[in-house]
């Protein structure tokens, strides 16, 4: 649960942090790839590893069409327009999936049946261990992307100053497209992982999406890929023991109740010393 | 090299560029002056493809420009600095050159593998002889944004030239630099033009401008008033009374 909330905090990350924009639609354009895994779940009884891809296609198809839609069409300096027309698409996503699924609650196969595994004293469920261990090599081949190939390089720079990097002949508008792709396969990928512990299903999966994402976001420190690890495993630990404890209503009370908390505590986030202390630098240099 | 016919900018009301003409030839160091407001980076921003042009056309090596967007006038060769300086200061100084070099060559490269890997051994020996001939070697892994202002200063001629440019757009590279470091600069502009770039330099420190340049064009209120060697430019009435009649000397930034 943790790790599929620090997934989706890193392509939220991903998103904001190369195009300083906040992408609303995120969580829908996830719920879309849920749909897509299920539809293929329900018809054709896929296994899942063809409900993982078709989830992650999914998700990627409906972030480019948002992409398209809210930040390439709208590009000159209109942060708040983008937010807004994400918003729209969000309200479209959740119609267009309402009609082409009319059920509403649809069923979400489980990674499969795992034993309980006694590890130090602690019981957990393997597929856990399995889920965070791909969230964890995932998060190591996204630091190999970012720190270690041309792609990253690029959309590094784009991040930094996309004007500059314009000017350094790099292709801005196909690096945040490709950007927020990867970002949507990574929300994908965490959809899977929170559906397959869930294993319901509804449209306003979205909304969820869109807000755990955010609140593990902020918790981290916007902007912040380990930050955004940080934040997501705390509200899914913070969540599952407010359920544990004080039932299911709690759970997302504990979420946002922990959000309240941190922006009175702690506004920067977990990880935000960095982000403060390099912008003091930059104050300092004018 | 670089033409510019009729170029014209009008924001408005305002004619930031007047028709303006103007032709650097290959292998020389062009220099376009003139006093706060007169255009100079106007002009610039429209050859490097900031915004198209109200009027006029901008060819470079016979191929027209005019509205060509930021990284295709890079990949045509031509790189530029910017005013204030706009390096990636989260990046270390050898990234901040592997980009525009990566940029710059992307459509050269043969192999797809290593491209996407980061890039030919050729690449890298690229980097490493600008960082060394802008004296930013020791800094290698330094973050640009921890740098001395001077190194700075450097480092944003260094990525420009990481691009591997014909052709180089400088916005006022000395604002702020010791008299030092301008020596430096001068040096370093007349081996770059010695090996075969182009340089179209914007600036307003003078002891830079007429000791480097081979000729000037001197922009007032969007117009040219003056084109000629940098002693035929100093000389001219209409040059002083502008500088003269702009109320402060050539050295403000």
């Amino acid at each position: 649960m943790g790790s599929g909330y620090a997934l989706l905090a890193i392509g939220f990350t991903l998103i904001f942090g190369v195009l300083r924009r906040l992408n609303l639609s995120y969580g829908p354009s996830i719920m879309v790839g849920v749909f897509f895994g299920t539809f293929l779940f329900i018809q054709f009884q896929a296994g899942w590893y063809a409900v993982l891809v078709g989830t992650v296609l999914g998700a990627a198809l409906a972030g480019a069409y948002v992409e398209r839609l809210c930040f390439w069409a709208i590009k000159k300096g209109a942060a708040v327009a983008s937010m807004v027309s994400s918003f729209a698409v969000w309200m479209q996503l959740e119609e267009g999936v309402t009609i082409a699924f009319p059920d509403r609650t649809y069923e979400f196969p489980a990674l499969g049946d795992f034993e309980l595994l006694e590890l130090a004293g602690l019981s957990v469920r393997l597929e856990h261990v399995i889920m965070l261990g791909i969230a964890a090599l995932l998060v190591f081949a996204l630091h190999l992307l970012l720190f270690r190939t041309r792609f990253g390089l690029a959309v590094r720079a784009v991040s930094e100053d996309p004007n500059a990097a314009l000017f350094m002949g790099v292709n801005t508008g196909r690096v945040i497209f490709l950007a927020f792709i990867l970002a949507s396969a990574i929300g994908g990928i965490a959809g899977y992982f929170i559906m397959a512990t869930e294993e319901v299903i509804t449209p306003k999966f979205g909304l969820q999406a869109t807000f755990k994402g955010l609140i593990a976001m902020m918790l981290g420190g916007m902007g912040s890929v380990p930050g955004a690890i940080a934040g997501g495993l705390l509200l899914g630990v913070v969540e599952k023991q407010a359920e544990w404890y004080a039932g299911a209503v709690w759970r997302d009370i504990a979420a946002f109740l922990l959000l309240f908390l941190f922006l009175i505590v702690r506004p920067g986030g977990l990880l935000a010393q960095h982000t403060a202390a390099s912008e003091l630098a930059a104050l300092r240099r004018v | 090299m670089l033409e510019v016919a009729r170029l014209s900018k009008h924001f408005g009301g305002v004619r930031a560029v007047d028709e303006l003409d103007f032709r650097v030839e290959a292998g020389e160091i062009f220099g376009l002056i003139g006093p706060n407001g007169s255009g100079k980076s106007t002009t610039v921003n429209m050859i490097a493809g900031i915004f198209a042009p109200t009027a006029g056309e901008i060819i470079f090596d016979g191929v027209d420009i005019t509205e060509a967007p930021p990284h295709i006038t890079l990949h045509a060769g031509i790189a530029r600095t910017f005013q204030n300086i706009r390096l990636f200061n989260n990046m270390t100084v050898w990234e901040n050159l592997w980009v525009a070099q990566n940029s710059a060559k992307q459509k050269r490269t043969g192999n797809p593998m290593a491209r996407w890997m980061g890039g030919s051994r050729r690449a890298a020996a690229a980097v490493e002889e600008f960082l060394e001939f802008s004296n930013l070697a020791h800094k290698r892994d330094e973050l640009a944004g921890n740098l001395a202002f001077g190194e700075q200063r450097r480092l944003e001629v260094a990525r420009s030239l990481a691009a591997e440019p014909k052709f180089l757009l400088l916005d006022e590279p000395a604002a702020g630099m010791n008299l030092e470091e301008v020596k430096e600069l001068d040096e370093r502009l007349r081996v770059l033009r010695d090996r075969g770039v182009t340089i179209l330099l914007v600036e307003h420190v003078m002891e830079l401008v007429m000791e480097v340049t081979d000729r000037i064009a001197v922009l007032n209120f969007g117009r040219k008033i003056a084109e000629g060697t940098p002693s035929e430019v100093q000389q001219n009435q209409a040059v002083m009374d502008a500088y003269l009649g702009a109320g402060e000397g050539g050295s403000d930034a």
